[in-house]
C-alpha cells in the first residue's frame, strides 16, 4: 500500500503526478454506479472510473479528497467516505449546498458520468496510527471523511488497537450510516457511541446531549492513542480543547478542514491559511499545526 | 559562464538576430514614461532600459484570462492551448524580473506541474538587461538586485558597449549563431563593470530591513497598524495585478455556445472580497484590514516559511500603482517601529 500512496505532508520540492493524469486540471470520467439518500440533503454516490485500468489502479489515503466537476456547471472539492482498501469503486458523500450540488441532485442520474481529479490533499497520517488506540470524533457531516478512515482501520483491524467512534448530530434523522455503524459495534470491530442534540420527537434509542459529553464516557490511555476529529467550526472550538484537557498532546490530535478551493493543487491561492495551503498541506492537520495558524479554525 | 562584449551600435542587429529564436517581447514606451511589455517587430521600439513596465512578464506566461479546458458534447474535456504562445524572447528583463520568474517557477514547476505555465516557460528565452534604480526600487533590500542565473544572455550597459554574460546553453546557441556581434571582453571591462555596480548600489534611495521579518510579523499580528492600513486600502487589487509574483487565480465555467463548455481561468487577488468565501456563506477574511494584512503576510511571512525566501522582489510596481499611495516599504518600516 505505501508504495502507491503519496507521502504525508509531501514537500513541494519534487514533481508529482496526480492519480488521474499528467494535466492536474483535467478531470477524467467516472460513472455513477449508485446513489443513496443518507438524509434529505446528503447523498452517497458510488463511482467508478470508465477507464478500467485507472479504476483498478487508482488509490488514495483516507482523508484525501477529490474535485468533482461537471463541465459548464463547475467543480468542487468532496471528501471520500470510502476506504482505499476497497478498490474499483470509490464513494463521495455530498451535501446540497450550491449550483454544482443542485445540478448533481436534480439532473444527474445513475449511469451518468462526471469528471474527477485526484486524489488531492495529504490524508491522515496512517503510519503514525499503527499499533495505537484510535479515537474518532465526528460532528455532523464530519462523519463523511471519518467513515473512510473508519473503514480503513476496520479493514486492517490487526494493525490497530482499539477503534472508538464518538459521533454527534443535531437530530436522529441527521445520523449518517446509522445501520452500518450499529452493525460494526455489534460485531465488536469498533466501540461506537452516538448522540443527538435533540430527538425532535423522533424515535431514538441513543443518548441525547452534545457530542463533547460522549468523551466523558470513554476510558483510554492517551499516551498510546491518537484522536481524529472532524466536524464544523463550532465542534472544533469545543472538542479540540476538551481532548487536550483529557490529556491528549496537541500532536496526538488530528483534524480535517474545509476552505474555498479552485485548483486543489496548491496553485490558485484560495485555500491558503498562513503558510499552509489547505488543499496541499492539508486538509488534515495536527492540532499543534492548527493552533499555530489561528486563522485556520477560529476566524 | 562565458563573458563577452558587444558594441552598443550592434544592439539593433542583435535584436534582429534574436528573432530567429522566437517572438521578441520588449518594453515599449506607450506614452511618455509609461512602458508596457509587448511583442515587437520594429526593433527600434525596444526600450530595455525602461526601469519598469506596468505589468510584469507574468501576463505572457499565463494570460489574464484563458480557457484551460474545452468540452464539446459527445467527447471528453480537452486541454486548451488558449494561453500558449509561440517561442518568446524576452528582452530587457531586469534582475528583479528574473527573480520573480524564479519564484513563479517554484510555484508552478514543482509538485503538481502547471502545464499551461510550463509550455510557455519552456519556450522562453530571457535576455537580461542591467538597470539603474529609481525612487521606487528596493530590490537591494530584498536580495534581488543581482542575479547569477535564470537568464540565457545578460547585457550590462557600459561605455559604448555591453558586457555580455552567456548564462545558458541557449544563450551559447545565440552567440555561436552570431559570432560577428561579439568579441572577447578584457580586464578594462571588468573594472568598468565593478565601477558601475558601485554606482548602482549607491543609487538606491528606498530601503527596508528584512531581518527577522517573519517573526516580527508574527509578533505584530494584532497590531493596530493593520486596522489603519485597512482604512486606507480600497482592496482594488491593483498591487496584485501589477505584482510580478502574485499569481492567484479563479476558475469558472462558461457556456459560449450550444454543446460547448469552457473552464476559464482568470487572475484573482486575495484583496477581493469573495476570495475566501466558502460554500455556505462563511467568509474567512470579510474585513478589508484582514485582506490587506493577509497579502503582506503572504509575501513576507508565509512564502518565507514555505519556500525559504520572501516573494517580494522589490520592483516597486505596487508603490507606483496604488491609488491611495500605500507604500509597502513604509508599511514594513512602520511595523518594525522605524517610522
Amino acid at each position: 500500500m505505501s508504495a502507491i500512496v503519496p507521502e504525508h505532508h509531501a514537500p513541494r520540492r519534487s514533481v508529482r503526478r496526480l492519480g488521474t493524469g499528467p494535466n492536474p486540471y483535467l478531470p477524467v470520467p467516472a460513472r455513477i454506479m449508485r446513489m443513496q439518500e443518507l438524509t434529505s440533503e446528503i447523498r452517497l454516490y458510488d463511482l467508478r472510473f470508465t477507464d478500467t485500468a485507472l479504476a483498478d489502479r487508482w488509490a488514495f489515503r483516507p482523508g484525501q479528497f477529490v474535485e468533482l466537476s461537471i463541465m459548464g456547471v463547475g467543480e468542487g472539492p468532496f471528501s471520500l467516505p470510502s476506504s482505499p482498501t476497497r478498490r474499483g469503486i470509490f464513494q463521495l458523500g455530498i451535501r446540497r449546498t450550491g449550483t454544482l450540488t443542485d445540478y448533481l441532485f436534480d439532473r444527474v442520474r445513475e449511469g451518468d458520468t462526471v469528471g474527477i481529479r485526484g486524489p488531492l490533499g495529504n490524508g491522515f497520517p496512517i503510519e503514525l496510527f499503527e499499533g495505537q488506540d484510535m479515537l474518532l470524533v465526528a460532528g455532523g457531516l464530519g462523519m463523511v471523511p471519518l467513515r473512510g478512515l473508519l473503514h480503513y482501520l476496520i479493514d486492517q483491524r490487526d494493525s490497530f488497537g482499539r477503534v472508538i467512534l464518538l459521533y454527534g448530530t443535531r437530530s436522529p434523522d441527521q445520523v449518517l450510516f446509522r445501520d452500518e455503524l450499529e452493525s460494526l459495534a455489534r460485531r465488536g470491530d469498533a466501540e461506537i457511541l452516538l448522540s443527538v442534540d435533540t430527538t425532535q420527537g423522533k424515535p431514538w434509542g441513543g443518548r441525547t446531549g452534545v457530542v463533547t459529553e460522549l468523551l466523558d464516557l470513554v476510558q483510554l490511555d492517551v499516551s498510546t492513542s491518537y484522536a481524529v476529529a472532524c466536524g464544523p467550526p463550532v465542534f472544533y472550538k469545543f472538542m479540540l480543547e476538551k481532548l487536550v484537557a483529557r490529556g491528549f498532546g496537541r500532536h496526538r490530535i488530528y483534524l480535517s478542514l474545509e476552505r474555498r478551493m479552485e485548483c486543489g493543487i496548491g496553485k490558485c491561492g484560495h485555500c491558503a491559511v498562513g503558510y499552509t495551503f489547505t488543499c496541499l498541506h492539508g486538509p488534515v492537520f495536527s492540532y499543534w499545526d492548527a493552533v499555530n495558524l489561528p486563522e485556520l479554525i477560529y476566524t | 559562464m562565458q563573458t563577452l562584449r558587444m558594441d552598443t551600435s550592434l544592439f539593433g542587429s542583435f535584436l534582429e538576430a534574436l528573432k530567429a529564436f522566437g517572438t521578441l517581447i520588449a518594453p515599449v514606451e506607450r506614452s511618455p514614461g509609461v512602458f508596457v511589455l509587448e511583442p515587437i517587430d520594429d526593433v527600434r521600439k525596444a526600450r530595455p532600459d525602461a526601469v519598469r513596465t506596468v505589468l510584469p512578464f507574468k501576463k505572457l506566461l499565463l494570460k489574464p484570462q484563458f480557457t484551460m479546458l474545452e468540452h464539446r458534447s459527445g467527447s471528453e474535456p480537452m486541454d486548451s492551448n488558449d494561453s500558449d504562445w509561440p517561442p518568446m524572447v524576452y528582452v530587457g528583463a531586469h534582475s528583479c524580473d528574473i527573480h520573480a520568474l524564479k519564484i513563479l517557477d517554484m510555484l508552478y514547476l514543482n509538485d503538481f506541474v502547471d502545464p499551461y505555465y510550463k509550455r510557455n516557460r519552456d519556450r522562453l528565452t530571457i535576455v537580461a538587461f542591467g538597470c539603474m534604480p529609481d525612487d521606487k526600487c528596493f530590490c537591494a533590500s530584498q536580495g534581488t538586485a543581482n542575479v547569477d542565473d535564470g537568464f540565457d544572455l545578460g547585457l550590462t550597459p557600459l561605455e559604448g558597449h555591453y558586457l555580455v554574460t552567456v548564462g545558458s546553453a541557449r544563450g551559447d546557441d545565440i552567440v555561436r549563431a552570431n559570432p560577428q556581434l561579439f568579441e572577447p571582453s578584457d580586464r578594462g571591462d571588468v573594472e568598468e563593470y565593478l565601477d558601475r555596480l558601485k554606482r548602482r548600489l549607491e543609487s538606491f534611495t528606498l530601503s527596508m530591513s528584512v531581518a527577522d521579518l517573519p517573526y516580527i510579523l508574527e509578533l505584530k499580528k494584532d497590531d493596530p497598524v493593520w486596522e489603519e492600513l485597512g482604512k486606507k486600502c480600497l482592496c482594488c487589487g491593483s498591487c496584485s495585478m501589477v505584482c510580478p509574483t502574485c499569481s492567484c487565480f479563479n476558475v469558472r465555467d462558461e457556456l459560449p455556445e450550444e454543446g460547448v463548455a469552457r473552464r476559464v481561468r482568470t487572475w484573482d487577488a486575495c484583496l477581493y472580497r469573495d476570495y475566501a468565501l466558502v460554500a455556505g456563506g462563511h467568509n474567512f477574511r470579510d474585513k478589508r484590514a484582514d485582506r490587506v494584512k493577509n497579502r503582506y503576510y503572504h509575501k513576507q511571512e508565509a512564502f518565507v516559511r514555505e519556500f525559504g525566501k520572501s516573494s517580494c522582489v522589490g520592483c516597486g510596481r505596487c508603490i507606483e500603482n496604488c491609488p491611495t499611495g500605500i507604500n509597502v516599504v513604509e508599511v514594513f518600516n512602520l511595523v518594525r517601529g522605524e517610522l
